[in-house]
C-alpha cells in the first residue's frame, strides 16, 4: 500500500456536466484514476425499459471528452459506471459507441474493458428455483412469469469486475449496471486500503459536487485516502466541503445514514468522524465495513405496461372547479360509456385524472381535501395496450372533460383551456419495475461478463 | 410552539429506491435539533397517518452528527408506475411543514 490514494470524481452524473476549470484543477493534482457514474433509477423505469439514456448524447460526449483526454495525458484509469443511465446493453452500447467515436477523432489509443450487466431468463429462472432472489423492500416475491414477463433486466456489479478488467490491462473501464460506490471502492481495495474508509469515501464522491459548497453542481470532487483516514475537497480552489456538507451526504438517498448496503457487505458509519481540517477539507475516520457471510446484488427489472397518451388543460370557472371531483367521476362514466360503444371494454384501458392545484403532486396522500384554488391544471392519461386504443380512449375523455355539462354551468362553449393543438399526445410505450431484488451469487464475476476492446 | 417549516433549514423529500420515500429534515444549531429530536412529535404514530402506512413501516433515524432526523416510508406505487404523481419523490414533504413543536 502506497502512503496515499488520489481520486477524482468528475460528475454525480455522466451528461449532467461539470465545470472545465474544476476539471482542469483536479487534474493537474496527482491522480491515481478518475472516475464517473453515469447511472441512476431516479428518473424511473423507462429509460431502463426502453434501453436509451435520460441525459443528451451531445452532452455525454462532452464529458466523456475531456476525461479521456485528462485520463490518457496522465496515463491513470478511467471508470464509467452504470452506463447509459440503467446500465443495460443497449445504453453501455450507446456510451461505447461514444468513446469510440471520440478516440477516433482525436487519435486515441487504449485498451477498453467493456463489462456487461444484462441478465438472462434462464440465469434468473434458475437462480429463482435455488431461492436466491429475494424482494429488496415492499415488493412482490418474484414468480416464474414475473421473470418471463419482464422485459429487460440488469444487475449491479460490485468492484470484482472492475477489478478484473483493471488487471487484465484496460485502461478505460466501461461498465454496465454498478453500484454508485463500486465504481470509486475497486481500485482502492485491490491497493489494500481499509474498506471502511474506502467506502465510505466513495459513497460521498460518487455525487461529486453534491457535496461542495458553494452548491452549483458543477464541481468535480477528490477523495485522497490515507492508511487510517481520508479527505474530500473539492477540486475548485474557490470551493470547499464542510464537515456539515459531508456528514450530511450519507443521508441522501438512502433509508438510513449508518448503514449502507453494497454487494458484499455493509458499510457502518456509527463511528465515523468528521472533522474540518482547512476551511475547503473534510477529514473522516472510524467508519468500518462488515462483511456480509453472503455476496448479493441487485436486480433492476422492467416490464411493459402499454402506451400512454397525455392530456394537458387549464380550468377557472368557479362553479366547474367546486365541483371538480364530482364532474370527474362523471366523465369517467361518460368515457366509459362513449368507449363501449367502439368495442372497447373497461378493462382494457386505465384512465388517471391528475388535478393540479388541489392533489396533483401528493395524490391521495394529500392532507388538504377542500382545497378551492381560482384555478386548476388537468392532467389525464390513459394507459392501454396499443396506442391506437389509447389515443381513442384520450379523445373521448377530452370530448368529456371539455364539453360535459354540470349543475349551474355558465361556460356553455367549452369547460377547459388546452394550451396546444394537438391536444392528446401519445408519450409511447411504457414500463414498471417488475424486479426490484436482491440475488445471491457464489462468484461476483458470474453474471458480468467482460469484453476487451482494443482501440 | 414553532412548526418543522419554521424550525428545519432543509426540509426534503425523494425516493430511497423505487419502493421507499425518505424525508429529510435538517437544522441550523443544535438546540434546535435537540428541541425537534426530543419533543417526542416526530413518532410512527404521527408519520403513519400522514403517509398513510402503518406504523411498522416508518423508520425514523436521528442522525446527531449532521443535525439531522430521517424519516422513510413505502411509497404507495413503485416509481413510475401508473398512477404514481412523483416519480422522483422529491415533493413528498408537504405535510411535515405545518407539524407544531412543542417550546
Amino acid at each position: 500500500m502506497s502512503e496515499s490514494l488520489s481520486m477524482m470524481a468528475t460528475t454525480g452524473l455522466l451528461g449532467y456536466g461539470f465545470g472545465e476549470d474544476s476539471f482542469r484543477h483536479g487534474l493537474a493534482m496527482d491522480l491515481d484514476f478518475i472516475a464517473a457514474d453515469a447511472g441512476s433509477m431516479d428518473p424511473g423505469p423507462h429509460y431502463l425499459g426502453a434501453g436509451i439514456p435520460f441525459v443528451s448524447r451531445k452532452a455525454i460526449k462532452r464529458d466523456l471528452g475531456l476525461m479521456l483526454e485528462g485520463a490518457l495525458e496522465k496515463g491513470i484509469p478511467m471508470l464509467i459506471g452504470s452506463a447509459g443511465g440503467g446500465g443495460s446493453a443497449p445504453q453501455v452500447a450507446l456510451v461505447r459507441e461514444i468513446i469510440e467515436e471520440i478516440a477516433a477523432e482525436r487519435g486515441y489509443h487504449f485498451k477498453m474493458a467493456v463489462i456487461h450487466a444484462d441478465q438472462g431468463k434462464d440465469y434468473l429462472h434458475a437462480k429463482l428455483k435455488a431461492g436466491k432472489i429475494e424482494p429488496l423492500g415492499p415488493i412482490d416475491d418474484v414468480t416464474p412469469e414475473t421473470i418471463e414477463e419482464t422485459h429487460r433486466v440488469v444487475a449491479m456489479m460490485g468492484v470484482e469486475p472492475f477489478q478484473k478488467a483493471l488487471r487484465d490491462g484496460a485502461q478505460v473501464v466501461l461498465a454496465g449496471r454498478a453500484t454508485d460506490a463500486s465504481i470509486y471502492s475497486a481500485i482502492p481495495l485491490m491497493r489494500g486500503y481499509d474498506p471502511g474508509l474506502v467506502w465510505h469515501l466513495s459513497k460521498i464522491i460518487e455525487c461529486a459536487g453534491a457535496v461542495a459548497v458553494p452548491k452549483t453542481g458543477q464541481d468535480c470532487m477528490i477523495g485522497t485516502l490515507k492508511a487510517d483516514h481520508f479527505l474530500v475537497a473539492p477540486a475548485h480552489p474557490d470551493s470547499r466541503c464542510t464537515r456539515m456538507s459531508v456528514a450530511a451526504h450519507t443521508l441522501y438517498e438512502n433509508p438510513s445514514p449508518y448503514h449502507l448496503e453494497e454487494p458484499g457487505g455493509t458499510l457502518v458509519t456509527l463511528g465515523s468522524t468528521y472533522e474540518q481540517l482547512d476551511h475547503r477539507t473534510v477529514k473522516v475516520a472510524g467508519s468500518r465495513f462488515e462483511k456480509a457471510n453472503r455476496y448479493t446484488v441487485k436486480l433492476e427489472g422492467v416490464r411493459r405496461t402499454g402506451f400512454r397518451t397525455i392530456f394537458v388543460a387549464g380550468a377557472r370557472d368557479p362553479g366547474l372547479i367546486a365541483i371538480i371531483d364530482d364532474f370527474i367521476d362523471s366523465c369517467r362514466a361518460r368515457v366509459r360509456r362513449a368507449v363501449a360503444v367502439l368495442d372497447i371494454r373497461a378493462d382494457q384501458y386505465k384512465l388517471n385524472i391528475h388535478i393540479y392545484g388541489k392533489s396533483g403532486t401528493m395524490g391521495s396522500r394529500e392532507p388538504i381535501k377542500n382545497a378551492t384554488p381560482h384555478e386548476i391544471g388537468i392532467l389525464a392519461e390513459v394507459l392501454a395496450d396499443d396506442e391506437e386504443t389509447s389515443m381513442t380512449v384520450m379523445a373521448k375523455t377530452r370530448l368529456a372533460l371539455l364539453h360535459s355539462d354540470f349543475p349551474g354551468r355558465q361556460c356553455i362553449s367549452g369547460n377547459l383551456a388546452i394550451p396546444f393543438s394537438p391536444s392528446d399526445i401519445p408519450v409511447g410505450e411504457t414500463y414498471e419495475f417488475s424486479l426490484w431484488h436482491i440475488m445471491e451469487i457464489d462468484d461476483p464475476l458470474e453474471p458480468f461478463p467482460i469484453e476487451m476492446v482494443e482501440l | 410552539m414553532a412548526t418543522l417549516g419554521e424550525l428545519t433549514s432543509v426540509l426534503r423529500s425523494k425516493n430511497a429506491g423505487a419502493l421507499l420515500c425518505t424525508l429529510d429534515l435538517m437544522f441550523e444549531d443544535l438546540a434546535t435539533y435537540r428541541r425537534v429530536r426530543d419533543s417526542g412529535v416526530i413518532a410512527p404514530t404521527l408519520i403513519a397517518s400522514l403517509y398513510h402506512v402503518s406504523e411498522n413501516e416508518v423508520s425514523i433515524i436521528p442522525y446527531d452528527v449532521a443535525m439531522a432526523i430521517k424519516i422513510t416510508v413505502p411509497r404507495l406505487i413503485p416509481s413510475g408506475s401508473f398512477g404514481d404523481t412523483d416519480v422522483y419523490g422529491a415533493q413528498q414533504h408537504g405535510p411535515l411543514l405545518t407539524i407544531e413543536i412543542p417550546d
